[in-house]
């Protein structure tokens, strides 16, 4: 019995790095064992929880420290989002290509059969920056400040506004037609054509532009009815895009596990090589500084307009994870903070005085 | 000085411990109050070991169980010491607060 329990607490006892296991580990189970009484069979989820969360401690090194739990768990998250991002766009691969120029034309038939919508391109691709896929060409834009560019790509053309329409029309025929063909239609959204602040100008009198946005299987569509005013003619516009493909979950979650642990393993065993009088110390955690800045930076900028954003408008399909990020428009960022984890990971290599392991046996 | 490291510093005091020993007598300590598990213990005594106040002491082995014995180091017994005072002075300070508040009956 006794020996049974012994063996379930050495699996636990895994989550402890090596070096301490050896060390430590027979040291650990008898104390187990000692508090565990003779009836047992098998650790508590209380227990066992406590082992593996103070293992996984014990892998940070530096015992006598305060703050390296709260630099692993910074350096863990990020590096599992920035992961599950990388991950989601894995995941739009899986997406169709978006609909060709005679496909869209003919939903924008069912949509608004009396307009004649002209305009319509095919897209080369899901996702592009200035029209064009992601390629060697279009990276220096993509890192020197142009990030944002890359976006979802869609399919759209436009069509006159039928003088002497209210747009309100369009707007009704649009979703009455878009329900019968199956479109799930989110609430309308109303944009200003221009801003005003006050005097002589009357907000309340500002034309607004009605957008509509809905969803069908995996593509979105969105309608823009803009009336006429003093300078330009109405227009109504219609794109279509494709809505996150189911894919993209389960890849970000295992992706972002997986990046989250080998990133907690890496700080790990950089934080043990580096802990007494390693040469790179100081240096090390420099480094480990400037990426988690560059990382967390955009991430932090980000997420509260993404969130606002979100929360003030429909989406049938929510932005991509990486945008979320701050990324691509803060790639720059993104490839110094990379730059900078890993010249601190291959000074952390270096030879050095044996780490001081102030769990060794006395 | 949080309470549990008070109590591992406070086993401690009279002789050397294993670690099963110092569970037991933080238990007593405490009045029951207080149960460390195993995984949190060692990593208080990892901790208490980095910081110069415990250090290894012997081993031994009990029904083929290793035990390693803990012993505190002059810098521990000098932390639990001042700890111990500052608390005396804190209680102190309260107890007399508390009589003025609540004067025992005559």
């Amino acid at each position: 019995m006794t020996g049974q329990l012994a063996r379930r607490y050495r699996r636990l006892l895994f989550a402890y790095p090596r070096a301490y296991r050896r060390a430590r580990g027979d040291e650990l189970v008898g104390a187990l064992l000692d508090a565990a009484g003779s009836d047992r069979t098998r650790p508590s989820v209380r227990e066992a929880t406590n082992l593996v969360g103070h293992g996984l401690r014990a892998r940070l090194g530096r015992p006598a420290s305060r703050t390296v739990v709260a630099w692993a768990v910074l350096t863990t998250v990020v590096c599992g989002l920035l992961a599950a991002a990388f991950a989601t766009r894995a995941g739009w691969e899986t997406a169709r290509p978006l609909p060709r120029t005679a496909e869209a034309q003919a939903m924008l038939a069912e949509i608004l059969p009396d307009q004649k919508f002209t305009g319509i391109e095919d897209e080369p691709a899901l996702f592009t920056i200035y029209g064009s896929p992601l390629g060697r060409s279009t990276v220096r834009e993509l890192l020197l400040g142009d990030g944002g560019e890359y976006s979802q790509a869609g399919v759209a053309g436009s069509a006159p506004l039928p003088p002497m329409t209210d747009p309100a029309e369009i707007v009704d025929q649009a979703r009455h037609n878009m329900r019968a063909h199956g479109w799930r239609v989110y609430r309308p959204i109303f944009q200003d054509l221009y801003g005003c602040t006050g005097p002589p100008c009357d907000p309340t009198t500002i034309p607004q532009s009605t957008i509509i946005v809905a969803g069908r299987g995996d593509t979105t569509f969105t309608l823009e009815v803009t009336p006429t005013d003093s300078y330009n003619p109405g227009r109504i516009s219609g794109g279509f895009l494709r809505a996150t493909p189911v894919a993209v979950y389960p890849l970000a979650l295992a992706g972002g596990i997986a990046g989250a642990l080998v990133a907690f393993l890496l700080f790990a065993w950089a934080s043990r090589r580096t802990e007494g009088r390693h040469p790179a110390r100081a240096m090390v955690k420099t480094l480990l500084g400037i990426a988690l800045f560059l990382w967390w930076a955009p991430t932090l900028l980000a997420v509260p307009s993404m969130a606002w954003h979100t929360i003030d408008e429909p989406h049938p399909s929510w932005h991509p994870m990486w945008e979320w990020l701050g990324q691509p428009v803060f790639s720059l960022f993104f490839v110094l903070g990379c730059g900078s984890a890993l010249l601190g990971l291959a000074l952390a290599a270096l030879p050095g005085r044996a780490p001081q392991r102030a769990h060794s046996p006395g | 000085m949080r309470e549990p490291t008070f109590l591992i510093l406070t086993a401690l005091a009279d002789g050397p411990r294993h670690g099963y020993g110092i569970v037991q007598e933080v238990r007593v300590l405490s009045g029951g109050r207080t149960s460390l598990l195993t995984g949190t213990l060692y990593t208080a005594l990892d901790r208490l070991t980095a910081e110069g106040l415990i250090e290894p002491d012997r081993e031994e082995e009990v029904d083929g169980r290793v035990r390693r014995y803990y012993r505190l180091r002059t810098e521990g017994l000098a932390a639990l010491t001042d700890e111990t005072a500052r608390l005396r002075q804190l209680t102190t300070a309260a107890e007399a607060r508390l009589r003025a508040v609540r004067p025992e009956p005559a």
